[in-house]
């Protein structure tokens, strides 16, 4: 599902960084509300227990808040706080990791005033904008990168910067603007849901400016700044290092704010940005939330109605949704509101060799119900669902490896040898002992070839 | 010295196995040896020729919604 998985890749990036580098990330209050904001529920419950006590708590203790059968639940948390270093345990007991419990108190009582959650303007703008506007822009900056993705000729082409993300998080390929084509990884991103792909888009950013030799910390920071943004306010750049600085142009690209031109002072927050760390429960209300938020006329949040005869009726008109059901629909007739078409064996064939799996179709089909579907339990027909995963297995009925097969042996001490070397390894793909033959893998085949040619040297 | 054959193992199940000897049969340079009821062992050039016919054999018995439009506007 999206929104987990969003949620661990962040977590996983930043469980992945060092201890001081997290301790640096906290002393920021923003960010620590954001890293607050982003665990799951218990190691949520058990933060806030330790939060306002200044002295350790017994390990024991938490066993107080959690219910009997949820031991494995608690382990897991205990073992997230480990590894983000936000506690530190010695002889049973637990002290919340101090930079951290100094910037979340700072963050939930509203203490030191600092810069961290963004310096709103004090000076009228002239050219003041309102949240409908923002809401527009948002959309059409973030469907003009969908659209270069799929495909669809809208004569616009995404400005260098993002091209050159598209191309490193492996979405596309390509050198020119003019002939990069979408990969697999792409398709799959484009079934996610919009807070998903953002969030894997500034993932691949965060890697990409390391490489930049921007300070992953600063773009952190930032980021998690516009979490905490108010929607429809405009903020100051007088908060943001020259790094941020940097950032704030390239997230103007896709989108997540809006300046009115590169000298601008000021900056407005979009609702990309506003919805970045919330704290959403049921994938279907955040993806229901985002669509109307980016909606520009009322639209009903999901749109596709799928039968049991395999047809697919869906209430669209945005030339970006119509694209996305093209990669796995045969579509039919186009009506001024609508399209209709028919999920057929080709048009998912054509799909799966694209490289997206039958899970994410359904995913996909789930997540954009009409609300009509809602009333039927289960949502998608099954026949239709079993059917989908059906032909992805029918694409797998053969599985192939290429190598040696090694035959002829003299005795049955040389197969046992040669064969135990072999399975020890872990290149043998399959073996048939009482004909004293197996298969090797072709890259572990020079490895064969060598010890055999040792134990003929040496043997004899 | 045992002997060393290049190939590819292919795993599936016995019914596609008896397809893929059938190819075989017609033209003799498919399948290099015959290893157990799930496994083959074919030429490397072989393999996508190998994968196309099975595609279009299978792909023969299934309804196709397109020819059903097809018969319906005669």
């Amino acid at each position: 599902m999206s929104v987990p998985k969003f949620r661990t890749s962040i977590n996983d990036f930043l469980e992945g960084l060092p201890e001081t580098v997290l301790i640096r990330l906290f002393y920021s209050p923003a960010t620590c509300l954001a890293i607050f904001r982003l665990l799951p529920a218990m190691t949520q419950l058990f933060i806030m227990a330790m939060l306002f006590n200044d002295k350790p708590v017994a390990a024991t203790d938490l066993n107080l808040w959690v219910q009997e059968g949820s031991s494995s639940k608690q382990y897991d948390a205990l073992e997230k706080l480990r590894g983000m270093h936000l506690v530190k345990q010695s002889q049973g007991m637990l002290t919340l990791q101090k930079t951290f419990r100094a910037g979340l108190r700072n963050a939930l009582s509203g203490g030191d005033h600092n810069n961290s959650f963004g310096i709103p303007c004090d000076t009228e703008d002239k050219h003041k904008v309102d949240i409908k506007f923002l809401d527009e822009h948002a959309n059409n900056q973030w469907e003009l990168i969908l659209h270069f993705m799929v495909g669809t000729d809208t004569g616009k082409v995404p400005n260098n910067g993002v091209l050159s993300l598209l191309r490193h998080s492996g979405l596309m390929e390509g050198s020119t603007p003019s002939n990069m084509r979408i990969t697999n990884a792409g398709f799959q991103f484009l079934l996610q849901d919009v807070n998903a792909q953002i969030w894997t888009l500034l993932l691949q950013y965060l890697n990409m400016s390391e490489d930049l030799h921007m300070d992953a910390v600063e773009v952190l920071h930032f980021l998690f700044m516009l979490g905490s943004l108010e929607l429809g306010q405009d903020y100051s750049l007088a908060a943001l290092s020259p790094t941020q600085k940097i950032m704030l142009d390239d997230l103007r690209d896709y989108g997540i704010v809006y300046q009115r031109k590169s000298s601008s002072r000021r900056f407005y927050p979009t609702r990309l940005a506003t919805t970045l760390t919330s704290d959403t429960g049921a994938l279907l209300t955040a993806s229901a939330s985002m669509d109307s938020a980016i909606a520009q006329k009322e639209r009903e949040a999901g749109f596709v109605i799928l039968e049991t005869n395999f047809k697919v009726y869906a209430y669209t008109d945005s030339p970006l949704q119509i694209a996305v059901l093209n990669l796995f629909v045969h579509l039919r007739s186009r009506f001024a509101n609508m399209v209709t078409g028919q999920i057929s064996r080709e048009s998912v064939r054509k799909a799966l060799s694209n490289g997206i799996t039958a899970d994410q179709i359904v995913t996909y089909l789930t997540v954009h119900a009409h609300p009509q579907m809602r009333k039927s339990t289960p949502l998608l027909p099954p026949t239709v669902v079993d059917q989908i995963r059906l032909w992805q297995l029918e694409m797998e009925r053969m599985k192939t490896v290429e190598g040696y097969l090694y035959s002829d042996f003299s005795s049955k001490n040389e197969y046992d040898t040669i064969a135990g070397y072999a399975r020890d390894l872990g290149v043998m793909t399959w073996e048939k002992p009482n004909k004293r033959m197996f298969f090797v893998t072709k890259e572990g085949n020079q490895q064969i070839v060598d010890f055999v040619r040792r134990k003929v040297h040496s043997g004899a | 010295m045992p002997r060393a054959v290049k190939g590819v193992l292919v795993e599936c199940d016995p019914s596609i196995k008896a397809l893929i000897l059938s190819l075989d049969s017609k033209s003799h340079n498919i399948v290099l040896a015959d290893l157990d009821d799930e496994h083959l062992l074919i030429d490397v050039p072989m393999l996508e020729y190998v994968k196309r016919e099975l595609d279009s054999q299978l792909a023969e018995n299934t309804f196709k919604p397109a020819e059903l439009d097809n018969i319906q506007r005669k």
